[in-house]
């Protein structure tokens, strides 16, 4: 035992800066992010504006009322539908839509155009949804946009964009690609960027052609980072951002435009009951933990290393 | 295994010290206390003893080359009066007008909402009443009513009393008076009417026609711009800029006592004979009469104002005043600009009921609502500042100005508006931001009211003004008001339920005809269904318990 | 050997993706500045396309002259200058401890700081903190609350991880402690990470505004993108245009599109400056091997 002693007096007197740095960044997280989690209480009990987090009463059914408010809510069951459906779609195609976009970025030869595609790639992304919905607007009504008046000017009848739902979804998914493909490529490019260029001499001396070289010394090489990604990503497939939906969303498609962000601005924000909205951000989160530890697990399962 | 138990440990350490730091930092904020009536002893013939302060909300509207709102030519003549009649230090706090709700709730829930606040929304101020965060003023307005005579007789007992609750007595918020009590209006382009030789619509089959001869006219209208004719231009709030059309549906025989108990939509949508109203609607938009693209837009969206401005647009229902508004900017202006000098909108009546009578159903008198937040410390000067703003002089020389410099008194003792520039130049029209126990102007005769109204609008020829004023008494049916206290089943329900009308609305007028009765019989059941039915049938107690003995 | 058939259909290729990449990602803020160049009555008749028409700097001339626009924009330079330091001094502490296989505590410190980017408390718990705080409408709230982004502190962690342990195990055989061996190897070879990151933390500081709307009440703490929502979205707020029934007086559409340009493009900017850094990576791949 006093060896152990001994070792850690040791080990401390070595490394104590460490522990210096880190504390100031723990701290930061206790006060800012689990402090806060104190304040979940709220999600069972019913929210008094002038009352303490402590004081205020229970909610009924034993502080679950908000819960069973919620799920009793069909609207909040179809923005629940709606949210995981439209991150999924949004992993599915959005997931790899950068990765190609870097790969592609990548090959170019001319550094001049490369520099040039990558700043004005990820200049959608300065755009606030509030302005790109004005845009998508203009471009994309059925009868007065600019895309439908091409179309009709060249015979064909006009496409539904954004009022009817199968289309809206595709539109939704593709304006969310477009605006953040181009900010999403820059940490693939700063991986690759670090990829030793004498990995691909080699292939190229082994006779790999372009394709080859990509699938088997850029992808490979930026592996980890895709897989962190990954795991990040499927972590959020509850969450759900506000602008996007909010703006691009119109009373013809409500069926399926409606998520769980909207849902608790309507009912909860705008409605005033900060009970129900806890509430339904405790039940994302935990879902979200649920995936993320699930998502780290398979991933150390295929040998790389998780985040946990 | 060792490692895991130390994991353990360190961990159950760590959610220990949360818990004990997360109950110490809460215990920082104390509960907000309420406060008890008592009659203020330093209070004596309006005036107090020791200075009192109070912060009071003013709205800022961040308008291009506006003053301060909190600190202004204005604020300083309220200040100076308060200081000089109630010796009351008035601090005027901004609340951003466009982000209001937020602001509120942020500002209550800190605790640091000015003393007096106001709002267009009764349900935020019953539910905040409900949490303990409004005062009931009840007291304050029976013990000091001689005090507080201005303020009686410029809102009227009815607006004081209309949320008093009738068992508790209590009273969390009295309603400015609205002295213009006008709704919406058809509007048609004179011009058009006189170049296609067609007279005013009287009935909605001319209405109708009317509709039809611009879509056909396109070319001679528009010229090359043909294809953007749009015969009506509506909005995805269908229940406001279709309202006239759908009303015509309702019947008019309809009691108060029905009117209200549907009445918790201030769209009507839920009164009986709309669903016709909307197949009236679904049936034009199916002939290419209404704007191909409106359920896309959402409200507040500037396009439909510009294609009314750029001189597509034939026909649209609106606030009465809507088109005329603004001067340059407003709908009207910018037609003068891109069209021509000839170019305008002329407010007609069109719609008639079942009973041949151009029904309209306006508001009642209740505007802003205005309540204390419960952290306010100074209820009697509160009450004070309200008389004070409500006192003829006073709020005349609010809405008028200095003559010469905010208006122009006309040869018949009209007021006319002039717009002036920083820093006289008034935030709110008529300031009404300040002006806040009234809405509309007053400068003390009926009669000149009317005229000076006509005038308030840069760049109109007072005629339109008159012509749409006037068929807003045309009529007229006033929303009743019933005294029932708050009705449970209401709360939250409001931006929710709006949200579902506006839907079950737009998706009914674009559907094909065929699928109209389902689409809104399926909608409404939903709507019903969602809590609504119950909100109609709380009221309908609540009426049986409070008014069902009168008849 | 590459057959130069092969890869000049390739090139060609690639080039033509980079010209509709541009296209498509170019044409939106070319539109924009074509709309804040236009007079207004073209605007109203939705004529504008990529060219203005009726050319005039009318609405630039007002934006600068109206003191809110540019305070707004100096105001969120700071924050974003000052904030950014601070995200890039937290995370650096943060991650690089954690580089060290043998620090005891590390499965402690990583569960803890990882698990708060899955539960987060939400929007109200963390409102009723800054409230218990007195953090409300003061500066500091619009900085700390959200300075250090734990998906910002992973990447930065990977990135110090594919530092060879070698480099820093002869500074130690040396008798460096673990801050000198910060400062004088992991720092000078971080610049692409540290640029990527400052890129991350400015942009988002600079264009977030729904933590200001939350915390802040004063005008003038507001960042420029608060004040854009504002005077453009609040024309549009549901709730008010119910009360004030449809027509409300506005931004003119050209003082709107110059405004957004304004707010703009200054942070796009940012990213041309801070490209030079990311090509130090190349070398680093080199040394690497």
């Amino acid at each position: 035992m006093p060896k152990k002693k001994q070792d850690l007096g040791k080990y401390l007197s070595r490394y104590w800066t460490l522990y210096l740095l880190l504390f100031l960044p723990v701290l930061y997280f206790f006060i800012f992010k689990y402090i806060p989690m104190t304040y979940i209480q709220i999600a069972f009990k019913k929210y008094s504006i002038i009352k303490n987090v402590w004081t205020m009463p229970w909610a009924d059914n034993h502080g679950m009322e908000y819960f069973i408010q919620a799920f009793s809510n069909r609207d909040f069951i179809f923005a629940l539908r709606n949210t995981v459906m439209l991150n999924f779609l949004d992993l599915v195609v959005g997931f790899p839509a950068p990765i190609l976009l870097a790969l592609l970025l990548n090959e170019l030869k001319f550094k001049n155009l490369k520099k040039f595609t990558q700043t004005v790639a990820y200049m959608p992304h300065f755009l606030s949804w509030i302005i790109i919905s004005g845009l998508a607007l203009q471009l994309f009504a059925p009868n007065t946009g600019m895309i439908n008046g091409l179309i009709n000017r060249m015979g064909f009848p006009s496409v539904p964009f954004m009022n009817e739902p199968v289309h809206w979804v595709v539109t939704y998914v593709l304006m969310g690609i477009w605006q953040s493909v181009g900010w999403n490529t820059i940490i693939y490019l700063a991986a690759i960027a670090g990829i030793s260029p004498e990995l691909y001499e080699a292939a190229a001396i082994d006779g790999a052609g372009r394709i080859r070289r990509m699938w088997h010394v850029t992808l490979p090489g930026i592996r980890p980072t895709i897989v962190v990604l990954l795991i990040l990503n499927l972590g959020r497939i509850l969450g759900s951002e506000f602008d996007r939906p909010f703006v691009l969303g119109n009373p013809l498609v409500k069926d399926v435009c409606n998520v769980i962000s909207v849902f608790v601005y309507n009912s909860g924000i705008r409605g005033l009951q900060f009970s129900l909205t806890t509430a339904v951000g405790l039940f994302q989160s935990v879902v979200c933990v649920i995936f993320l530890f699930i998502a780290d697990f398979l991933a150390k399962r295929f040998g790389e290393r998780g985040i946990v | 295994m060792k490692r895991r138990i130390i994991m353990k440990k360190s961990l159950s350490v760590f959610l220990c010290l949360l818990l004990t730091v997360g109950a110490s930092f809460a215990n920082g904020s104390k509960d907000a206390a309420s406060a008890k009536f008592s009659k203020d002893p330093d209070f004596a013939n309006g005036k107090f003893g020791t200075t009192r302060s109070i912060t009071v909300e003013v709205f800022d509207r961040s308008n291009d080359g506006g003053t301060n709102p909190e600190n202004n030519f204005y604020t300083d003549y309220i200040k100076a009066g308060m200081l000089k009649e109630h010796n009351v230090k008035v601090t005027f706090k901004r609340v951003p007008r466009w982000t209001e709700p937020d602001a509120m709730n942020n500002l209550l829930a800190a605790g640091t909402a000015p003393d007096l606040c106001l709002t267009y929304s009764m349900p935020t101020i019953n539910t905040y009443a409900q949490m303990g965060g409004v005062l009931d003023i009840a007291p304050y307005l029976d013990t000091y009513k001689s005090d507080l005579s201005n303020l009686y007789n410029t809102v009227g007992d009815l607006n004081i009393n209309f949320a008093r609750d009738p068992v508790k007595n209590v009273v969390y918020a009295i309603s400015a008076v609205r002295y213009v009590n006008a709704r919406t209006a058809t509007f048609v382009r004179e011009d058009w009417l006189k170049k296609l030789n067609i007279a005013e619509p009287t009935n909605s089959a001319e209405f109708e026609a009317m509709l039809v001869a611009f879509k056909d006219n396109a070319s001679t209208l528009l010229g090359k711009d043909a294809a953007k004719m749009i015969p009506f231009s509506m909005g995805v709030d269908v229940g406001w800029e279709g309202g006239l059309i759908l009303d015509q549906f309702i019947p008019n025989a309809i009691s108060d006592k029905d009117w209200w108990i549907n009445g918790f939509c201030d769209r009507h949508t839920l009164q009986p004979g709309i669903k016709e109203g909307v197949r009236l609607l679904n049936k034009w938009y199916n002939l290419g009469l209404i704007w191909k693209d409106f359920p896309l837009y959402p409200v507040g969206d500037k396009t439909a104002a510009n294609n009314a401005k750029a001189g597509y647009v034939g026909a649209f229902i609106g606030n009465w005043d809507g088109p005329y508004r603004d001067g340059d900017n407003g709908i009207v202006g910018g037609l003068h600009k891109v069209v021509g000098p000839d170019a305008n909108y002329i407010a007609v009546d069109t719609f008639k009921n079942d009973a041949g009578i151009y029904r309209k159903y306006q508001s009642s008198p209740l505007d802003r609502f205005l309540f204390l937040p419960s952290t306010n410390k100074q209820p009697l000067a509160s009450m004070m500042y309200l008389d004070f703003i409500s006192k003829p002089e006073v709020r005349k020389f609010l809405q008028i100005g200095e003559e010469g410099v905010t208006h122009i008194t006309q040869a018949n003792g009209a007021i006319k508006a002039k717009a002036a520039k920083a820093p006289k130049i008034m935030n709110s029209s008529n300031n009404i931001d300040l002006t806040m126990t009234i809405n509309g102007l007053d400068v003390g005769d009926p009669s000149l009211n009317a005229l000076s109204l006509a005038l308030g609008y840069a760049g109109v020829d007072p005629k339109y003004i008159q012509k749409s004023y006037l068929l807003q008494k045309v009529g007229a049916r006033y929303d009743p008001i019933f005294t029932v206290g708050t009705v449970a089943s209401e709360s939250g329900q409001g931006p929710q339920f709006q949200v579902k009308r506006d839907t079950l609305l737009a998706q009914a007028v674009v559907s094909k005809p065929v699928d109209f009765d389902a689409t809104w019989d399926n909608g409404m059941k939903a709507i019903l269904a969602s809590g609504v039915q119950k909100i109609i049938d709380e009221r309908a107690a609540l009426y049986e318990k409070y008014y069902g003995a009168k008849k | 050997m590459i057959t130069s058939k092969e890869s000049k259909i390739g090139d060609r290729f690639l080039i033509v993706f980079c010209f509709l990449v541009i296209v498509v990602c170019f044409v939106p803020i070319l539109h924009i500045a074509a709309r804040s160049l236009s007079s207004m009555e073209s605007l109203i008749r939705n004529d504008v396309m990529l060219l203005p028409i009726g050319f005039n700097i009318d609405a630039y001339k007002y934006v600068l002259a109206d003191g809110k626009f540019t305070w707004a924009l100096f105001w969120t330079a700071i924050l974003t200058i000052i904030g950014t330091g601070v995200s890039l001094t937290m995370t650096t502490m943060a991650a690089y401890p954690l580089t060290f296989d043998h620090l005891k505590g590390r499965k402690f410190f990583n569960t803890v700081i990882i698990f708060t980017m899955y539960f987060n408390a939400g929007t109200i718990p963390m409102y009723l903190l800054l409230k218990d705080l007195s953090m409300l409408d003061k500066p500091v709230v619009l900085i700390v609350p959200y300075c250090l982004s734990v998906f910002n502190m992973i990447i930065m962690r990977s990135f110090l991880n594919s530092i060879p342990d070698s480099m820093r195990e002869s500074a130690e055989i040396d008798g460096a402690g673990p801050i000198r061996v910060l400062i004088s190897i992991y720092l000078p070879l971080s610049t692409p990470v540290l640029a990527t990151l400052a890129l991350f933390y400015a942009v988002g500081r600079w264009n977030g505004f729904s933590d200001a709307l939350m915390y802040v009440n004063n005008r003038h703490y507001y960042p420029i993108q608060l004040l854009l929502y504002n005077l453009i979205m609040a024309t549009s707020n549901i709730d008010v245009v119910q009360q004030e029934g449809g027509s409300l007086p506005g931004l003119s559409e050209s003082l709107k599109a110059a405004a957004i340009m304004f707010a703009t493009i200054p942070i796009l900017c940012v990213y041309p400056f801070l490209q030079k850094y990311f090509i130090a990576g190349a070398t680093l791949g080199a040394e690497k091997g």
